[in-house]
């Protein structure tokens, strides 16, 4: 019983053993970054000087018209891009998961391609191709399409279109990956049921297939949610520090740059970063309780 | 449902619309291609036939701008990174997974936790922890705070609980110690995890931008994303150049994904099964 006791002891010892490396690690660039945020927001800096403000960055932060924005060039992002990208992903998953074998794997392999590219390499290849002279101008008035060059980044408006197209390009492929691995593990016998009944294809998609998939889908919306709360990469180098004229700002975007451009002010940088994490936080919540209670609804 | 396949005008639409989905996904990896052989007018001009100019291109990549440094360091960054995060996060796993106790499950919970908090919340005081350390501007402020990766503890946990305890216990009795059952009979039988996990790290660190934007100063110790980034700032682009140096940025991912496909997609999916 003594021994016994003793081996326990033993492999729980082994067992904080295995994970104290990753622990330490965690509290020092986990846990004390994010309590010592507790200071940082209190404060404000000028110049090297900071001193106690209390909540007074987050009164600052009520008249920052920028941020507001930028806030709302995260949500509008969300709101077009992703909504769009699940669409071009299910169709593509779809048609790839006809009866189509001999095409299937190329045909799946180029959609993934833009996967292996880095948010940095996207940026920099749509620059280059959507800059005033750049590619895609030259071809389209070439072509006779158009006569003066379109504005990918330098138009207010275009910009946006810019940085969604960027986002499409690169996301749409993997999200499909999901799709069509969700869509084959659905039992084909529900579909010759369907058949037997004469459902014709379109109606199976919508009554069957899209159904199914629900779960695929909220899962693919809750990683692009927070992929594009957290968008800084793109509009930091395709249209330039979220040009023009802070027309593709983005919330982490202006973060940063006021923690390490603008004024360097490192305490209402970290108050900007908690709106963005309460945000974050509340839209895990909300994607977590629907996936719930899709869960419990499916059983 | 017919054996024999015919064209029907149904599926003939939708591999034309595959085709052009296909098409537009790979035209940019076409173009960057033809583009590291063509001057920098010509890159713009809207030219897809290969030019002459890979020659005086990869010398600039290599003289104007330093892309074997660049190339070295994001290659050093990138592989210690993935050492010793499959190390760290492999045992962590390991631990919480196969010595269960409530102490450390409650740990684990707090690690969850914090899955969902963005980069940018941490980035501050990381930046003033690494300036009071004087490590700005080293790659040990790029590697160190990216090892311990929740995420990967998470997916390697998952996987670990697919591996039989009765082995473990089995080779107790033959009297093998904690680590060598680890070493010799968990590792070998989880390789697949352990690739997969490796995918992941490597391609988060090859990819990174924000935190060496912030910890990296000078040229020689820029990283391939650095480098690219602050090539597109210059008042004139070496745009010939710059698709050499994009190219070898893709080129060992695409030769990890195409030679790995399988643990890659799982790496990327993470752990949606």
């Amino acid at each position: 019983m003594e021994q016994r006791g003793l081996y326990q002891r033993y492999l729980n010892r082994f067992g904080w053993l295995c994970v104290a490396p990753s622990v330490f690690l965690f509290s020092l660039f986990m846990a004390y970054p994010i309590l010592s945020s507790l200071y940082y927001v209190t404060r404000r800096w000028k110049g090297m000087a900071n001193s106690f403000i209390g909540l007074g960055n987050f009164a600052r932060m009520a008249r920052d018209k920028v941020f507001q924005a930028a806030l709302g060039h995260n949500f509008l992002f969300m709101a077009v891009q992703i909504p769009l990208m699940v669409f071009l992903a299910l169709a593509l998953a779809a048609l790839l998961n006809q009866r189509i074998k001999r095409f299937r794997g190329p045909l799946r392999l180029a959609l993934f391609l833009p996967s292996v590219t880095s948010l940095v390499v996207v940026s920099v290849l749509f620059r280059v191709l959507l800059q005033a002279n750049g590619f895609l101008n030259n071809v389209l008035i070439g072509a006779g399409a158009i006569r003066e060059p379109i504005g990918w980044l330098n138009d207010a408006a275009w910009a946006k279109v810019t940085i969604i197209l960027a986002m499409t390009w690169r996301w749409t492929g993997y999200n499909m990956v999901f799709f069509l691995v969700g869509m084959q593990s659905i039992d084909p016998e529900i579909y010759e049921a369907a058949e037997v009944d004469g459902a014709p294809r379109i109606r199976q998609f919508f009554r069957i297939t899209i159904p199914l998939l629900v779960p695929v889908i909220l899962f693919s919306a809750v990683t692009s949610t927070s992929g594009t709360m957290q968008l800084l990469d793109e509009p930091n180098i395709l249209t330039w520090q979220g040009g023009p004229a802070n027309a593709t700002m983005t919330a982490a975007l202006y973060i940063y740059r006021q923690a390490f451009f603008v004024n360097a002010d490192f305490g209402y940088a970290t108050a900007l970063s908690y709106v963005v994490v309460l945000i974050s936080g509340l839209f895990a919540y909300i994607q977590m309780r629907l996936l719930g209670d899709n869960a419990r609804s499916a059983r | 449902m017919s054996v024999v396949r015919s064209w029907t005008p149904g599926r003939l639409a939708s591999v034309a619309v595959l085709a052009a989905a296909a098409a537009i996904s790979v035209f940019p990896f076409v173009w960057m291609v033809i583009g590291t052989t063509l001057n920098p007018n010509d890159v713009l001009r809207g030219i897809l036939a290969p030019g002459r100019e890979l020659a005086s291109n990869w010398e600039k990549a290599t003289g104007m701008y330093d892309l074997p440094t660049f190339l070295a360091n994001s290659l050093k960054i990138a592989l210690l990174t993935v050492a010793l995060g499959l190390a760290v996060n492999g045992l962590a796993a390991f631990g919480f997974e196969k010595y269960p106790s409530k102490a450390r499950d409650r740990v684990f919970g707090v690690l969850l936790l914090t899955l969902i908090i963005p980069q940018i919340a941490i980035v501050i005081p990381m930046f003033r922890m690494f300036a009071f350390f004087k490590l700005l501007n080293t790659h040990a402020a790029i590697v160190l705070p990216s090892i311990m990766s929740v995420f990967i503890i998470f997916f390697m946990r998952q996987n670990f609980k697919m591996f039989p305890t009765e082995i473990m216990e089995a080779a107790r009795v033959d009297g093998a110690s904690e680590l060598s059952i680890l070493l010799r009979i968990v590792l070998p039988s989880m390789q697949a995890t352990f690739a997969s996990a490796a995918i992941y790290l490597f391609l988060g660190q090859w990819n990174s931008y924000l935190w060496p934007l912030i910890t990296i100063l000078g040229d020689e110790m820029k990283t391939l994303p650095i480098a690219m980034a602050s090539m597109m700032s210059a008042y004139t682009i070496e745009y010939g150049a710059l698709m050499i140096i994009v190219c070898v940025s893709v080129l060992p991912v695409l030769l990890l994904f195409l030679t790995m496909q399988k643990q890659f997609v799982a790496g990327l999916l993470g752990s949606v099964k």
